[in-house]
């Protein structure tokens, strides 16, 4: 998964994993990157090109997010 | 099995006995305590009241009614903040608190309260004479934490309560890292008020903490209400532990707490005490053998909680804490621990560090594991340079 959403709260971060999987799409919850935002624990990994519709699932079920980000770690090198 | 090295945020596993008292309270008890008089009522008002007699025991309060439950430390320290300064006093902190210190301090600030806040040593440790020094005659209250929850260090605070009561002012210790960790003997120590956490050191669930108020320290309740005592009356009573307490207890919890409280004393706090140091030690001395990790806080493990922070010079936090979690199973906390003032003075704002806390439950081995596992990381971070992580 190449894109990263951050949020202000974990409440939203766990809102939106829920919402995303149950629309079918990947999504899984990471601690968040202090470089791409200050602002929650957690972040969560999606895949950037469904990112049109990521947005629009998550505004429709009023989760609130910080920021959407392309984003692929370099710890998905490890071994 | 993981490894949980995060019992700073929350203790786990929980004792047996404590996951007992849940069930014992579901299955049985399942009253109300004080509010009818019915066998239920009263076997709910047991459990309640044998918990605060063992916590009283714990931390040699004078008498039960001087602890007073509420829903996490946060809570407690709310309560006091709130309950005793007003408008024009003056409150001493130091720079190492969890913003559920700083944060209602620096709310009162709005409403003309002044704070000073005595800046602490890098390593976390506090100039006693420069907390004195910031003592002045319309100061309130003096709040320290006891154990910080970024590093570990312990505050002197048998010299901060003497320094506190010659000049008649009242002293909050939190608790919040040390509570059933490291042994507290308030009437020893002096201390006029200490809040505490139910769910850390003291093995209870989540939703359980509690404050400790000496005899003669008066406070005005956060929340006033139903008691089931003095119902004749519409004004809130003004004793304790009701007049503190409006609203059903959470009484399952309450009743875990105790399992917990009586579960670690039975071990000794002492022995929990001298394990907790073991692990520190062990785990400090093995970080300082890994090239390119650097740790935070005291180097006197005497003066230390089961607190550990460290960086990796080559790697964010949130990349160890994910590298950990992923590929070793081990739970850490990283980043910012709600307490900026104390990154600021151990110099780790705004990145953060990587959080290991302990608890009795841990073992030298899992030490073993974690210092490996660390030590491949550290390596395979100055192997990997950062790369741009954003197109």
């Amino acid at each position: 998964m190449d894109g990263l959403i951050s949020f202000f709260a974990s409440h939203h971060a766990i809102r939106a994993e829920t919402v995303l999987k149950r629309n079918g799409l990947a999504a899984r919850l990471i601690p968040g990157p202090k470089e791409l935002s200050p602002n929650c624990g957690v972040a969560l990994r999606f895949e950037y090109a469904q990112r049109e519709s990521v947005s629009a699932i998550l505004a429709a079920k009023s989760v609130r997010i910080d920021g959407i980000h392309f984003y692929r770690p370099r710890t998905d090198d490890w071994n | 099995m993981p490894i949980y090295f995060d019992n700073a945020a929350t203790s786990w596993p929980k004792p047996p006995a404590v996951r007992a008292a849940l069930d014992e309270y579901f299955s049985d008890a399942g009253g109300n305590p004080g509010r009818s008089g019915h066998q239920m009522s009263i076997a709910a008002a047991r459990l309640v009241e044998n918990s605060r007699e063992a916590l009283a025991q714990m931390f040699n309060a004078e008498d039960p009614s001087r602890i007073v439950f509420t829903h996490n430390a946060t809570h407690a320290l709310n309560l006091v903040i709130y309950g005793l300064v007003r408008p024009g006093d003056h409150v001493v902190t130091t720079s190492m608190e969890h913003n559920s210190v700083m944060r209602p301090l620096r709310h009162l600030e709005t409403t003309g309260v002044y704070v000073t806040i005595v800046p602490c040593r890098p390593d976390g440790t506090l100039d006693v004479s420069r907390l004195n020094d910031a003592i002045r005659p319309g100061t309130r209250l003096v709040v320290t934490t006891h154990g910080s929850n970024v590093v570990g260090t312990l505050m002197p605070i048998e010299a901060i309560a003497a320094l506190a009561r010659d000049r008649n002012i009242n002293y909050l210790v939190d608790a919040s890292q040390t509570a059933g960790a490291i042994s507290i003997d308030v009437q020893k120590t002096g201390i006029d008020l200490m809040a505490f956490s139910g769910h850390k050191g003291l093995v209870g669930p989540t939703g359980t903490g509690g404050l400790y108020i000496r005899d003669g320290v008066m406070l005005s309740p956060l929340l006033r209400g139903g008691t089931g005592s003095d119902s004749a009356h519409e004004t809130q009573p003004q004793f304790l532990p009701d007049m503190l307490e409006s609203g059903t207890l959470n009484v399952a919890g309450i009743a875990g707490l105790g399992a917990g409280v009586r579960y670690l004393q039975e071990i000794g706090i002492e022995a929990v005490t001298e394990h907790g140091r073991k692990l520190v030690s062990k785990f400090v001395a093995g970080l300082h053998e890994i090239p390119g990790i650097n740790v935070y806080g005291p180097t006197d493990v005497s003066k230390q909680c089961g607190v550990v922070s460290f960086n990796i010079s080559d790697a964010v936090p949130s990349e160890v804490g994910l590298l950990l979690d992923e590929h070793f199973g081990i739970m850490a906390r990283t980043g910012l621990h709600c307490a900026p003032a104390a990154h600021h003075t151990i110099g780790t704002f705004p990145a953060g560090t990587v959080r290991f806390s302990f608890s009795w439950f841990n073992t030298l081995a899992e030490i073993e594991t974690s210092l490996e596992a660390l030590g491949k990381i550290a390596g395979w971070a100055c192997k990997n340079e950062v790369k741009t992580w954003m197109a």
